[in-house]
C-alpha cells in the first residue's frame, strides 16, 4: 500500500536552549551538540522533503537560534520550496540576524513568552529572557513576515489570562496561540505544579472566547485545551505516521517530539536512509498508523477517524502500555489515572509565587521541590 | 473596535503577511495552494478566481465586476454575496487582509 505523503517536516534542528522552562516537551535525554546533522545533511533533508511535496517546515528545538547556520538552513528549506516558520524565545536574535534570515526567505516567525509580568516570566523560563522578547516583538514588526505569539499557559500564569492577553495584543501579532502545556518530557515531571484547576481552565476558556470575539479579523487566537480535562484525547500530530515527520537534531526520524519513550521502536536516521523509504517502510511509524493496532473501545469507536485513538507517548507514559487508549480519553479502561491527577490538581487552589534569583544555580535551588528546569545537553 | 465588517467596494483584498502561493507545480493544473503559517487551503474554481484577483490593487467592487462578468449566467447579487462572506471569512483566519 502507498501512503499518502506527509504534509510537513517538523525540523528538531538542536536541543541546546538558554531557556530552562519548567513545561519543555524535550526529552529528559537530550542529543549532544556534537552529534547534531550537519549544514549540508539538514539541506539534503529539505530537498527531499520538497520532492516528497510536503509544505511547511518548522525549526524548532532547543533554540534553533543556538545554530550558527540557521539562515543557510532556512535558506535551504526555502530553495526546496518549503514555508518555513520558526519557533524561537527569540534569545540570540537581534536586527541584523532576522534582517539575515527574512533575506533568506524566513515565512513566520513564532515567539513564546512566558507570562505577561517580567518577574513571572523570567522565573517559568528560568532565565532573565522576557524584556528581550518585548524589544524582539518590535523589531519583528518592521519587517514583512507573519509574527505569531505563543504563550504556554498552566497553573502558575493561567489566573491573569485575560491580563496576558492584552499585553500580547500590544505586541501586534497576527495570530496568538494560547496553549496549554501538554505533559510530556519536563512537563510531566513537573506536572503537580502546572496542572490547573477546574474552576482556573472554566475562567480561562471564558477569558479566550471573549478575546476571539474582541480581535476578530485583527489577531487570530488559537487556543490548546489542556487534553487531561477533555472528554475525548487529541489527535496528537494528526495520527501517527499520517501528516508529519519529526527530525531530531541527531537524524533520527521519528511520528512525534516523544516517540522515543515507547520501548522496542527504532527510529531511523537520515544518515543512512531516504526520507520516502522511511515514511512509506518504517516499522515504526507503521506501527500506529491506521487502525489496525488499534484495542477496544477505539476499534468500534465513532470518534477514531477523529482522535485515531489518541496520543501513544502519553498512553505509554500514563499506562506502561503504548497501545492503551489515550488515558485522556473518558472512554479509556485507564481514565481513572488522569481523574486521579485532576483529584490531586483540584484539591487546593494554592498556587506559588515568582522567585527572582542573581543565577540559575541560585534559582534551581530556590525552586525546592516545586519544579525542576530543564537543563541543557552535553 | 469590535469584531469583523465585510469589504467595502473600495477595500483592496490581499494576502494577509506571511500567506502566500505555493509552488505552481506542487498542484494540478485546477488546483492552486495556499500557504500560511499553520497550513495550507488548497483552491479551485471560483475560490481560486477570487484569490487570484486579491493582489492589493484591485478592488473588491473591480473583483465582484470582474467575477460577476465571467460567471454571467449566475445572479449577480448572489456572487457579491458569497464572495464578500468567503473574504470576511479568510479575514478572520488572518489568511487575506482588506
Amino acid at each position: 500500500m502507498i501512503i499518502p505523503n506527509p504534509l510537513a517536516l517538523i525540523a528538531e534542528i538542536t536541543h541546546r536552549c538558554p531557556l530552562h522552562c519548567v513545561y519543555c516537551s524535550n526529552p529528559l535525554e537530550m542529543a549532544a551538540v556534537s552529534s547534531e546533522l550537519s549544514t549540508e545533511e539538514w539541506i539534503d533533508v529539505f530537498q527531499q522533503c520538497g520532492k516528497l511535496g510536503m509544505l511547511h517546515a518548522h525549526f524548532t528545538g532547543g533554540e534553533p537560534l543556538a545554530r550558527p547556520d540557521l539562515t543557510e538552513l532556512i535558506a535551504g528549506a526555502c530553495a526546496a520550496g518549503l514555508y518555513t516558520n520558526l519557533i524561537t524565545s527569540g534569545i540570540g536574535l537581534a536586527e541584523a540576524r532576522l534582517q539575515a534570515l527574512v533575506d533568506a526567505g524566513l515565512d513566520h516567525i513564532q515567539l513564546s513568552f512566558q507570562d505577561s509580568r517580567e518577574e513571572a516570566a523570567n522565573w517559568i523560563a528560568g532565565a532573565k529572557a522576557h524584556a528581550h522578547k518585548i524589544e524582539l516583538s518590535r523589531i519583528i514588526r518592521g519587517h514583512k513576515l507573519a509574527f505569531t505569539v505563543n504563550l504556554v499557559i498552566h497553573r502558575q500564569n493561567i489566573d491573569h489570562l485575560a491580563e496576558m492577553i492584552a499585553f500580547i495584543e500590544q505586541l501586534s501579532p497576527e495570530r496568538m496561540e494560547i496553549a496549554h502545556t501538554q505533559y510530556y518530557g519536563w512537563a510531566l515531571k513537573n506536572r503537580a505544579a502546572l496542572l490547573p484547576t477546574r474552576a482556573q481552565l472554566d475562567t480561562a476558556v471564558e477569558a479566550v472566547a471573549a478575546a476571539e470575539k474582541r480581535l476578530a479579523g485583527r489577531i487570530r487566537v488559537d487556543f490548546v485545551v489542556p487534553d487531561y480535562y477533555a472528554r475525548f484525547p487529541k489527535a496528537c500530530m494528526g495520527g501517527w505516521g499520517r501528516r508529519l515527520m519529526l527530525i531530531n537534531p541527531t537524524g533520527k526520524v521519528l511520528p512525534c517530539h516523544a516517540a522515543e519513550v515507547i520501548p522496542g521502536l527504532s527510529f531511523e536516521n537520515v544518515r543512512d536512509w531516504s526520507l520516502e523509504f522511511i515514511w512509506q517502510q518504517s516499522s515504526s511509524f507503521q506501527r500506529f498508523r491506521g487502525e489496525e493496532w488499534m484495542p477496544e473501545p477505539c476499534r468500534s469507536c465513532d470518534q477514531r477517524a477523529q482522535d485515531f485513538g489518541g496520543c501513544r507517548c502519553q498512553a505509554l507514559l500514563l499506562t506502561g502500555n503504548p497501545e492503551a487508549t489515550d488515558p485522556a480519553c473518558s472512554l479509556a479502561p485507564a481514565h481513572h489515572i488522569v481523574e486521579a491527577a485532576l483529584a490531586e490538581a483540584n484539591s487546593s487552589t494554592e498556587i506559588s509565587q515568582p522567585v527572582a534569583a542573581t543565577s540559575f544555580v541560585q534559582l534551581q535551588k530556590r525552586a525546592g521541590e516545586l519544579w525542576s528546569y530543564r537543563t541543557n545537553p552535553e | 473596535m469590535n469584531g469583523m465588517t465585510p469589504p467595502e467596494d473600495s477595500s483592496q483584498p490581499r494576502l494577509a503577511t506571511g500567506c502566500r502561493w505555493g509552488a505552481e507545480n506542487k498542484a494540478s493544473n485546477e488546483e492552486r495552494m495556499i500557504l500560511f503559517p499553520e497550513g495550507a487551503i488548497k483552491l479551485q474554481g471560483t475560490g481560486r478566481q477570487v484569490l487570484e484577483r486579491c493582489d492589493g490593487q484591485r478592488t473588491f467592487g473591480q473583483i465582484i465586476t470582474e467575477l460577476q462578468a465571467q460567471f454571467s449566467d449566475a445572479d449577480p447579487a448572489k456572487i457579491r454575496a458569497d464572495i464578500s462572506q468567503f473574504l470576511e471569512q479568510l479575514r478572520r483566519k488572518r489568511i487575506v487582509d482588506y
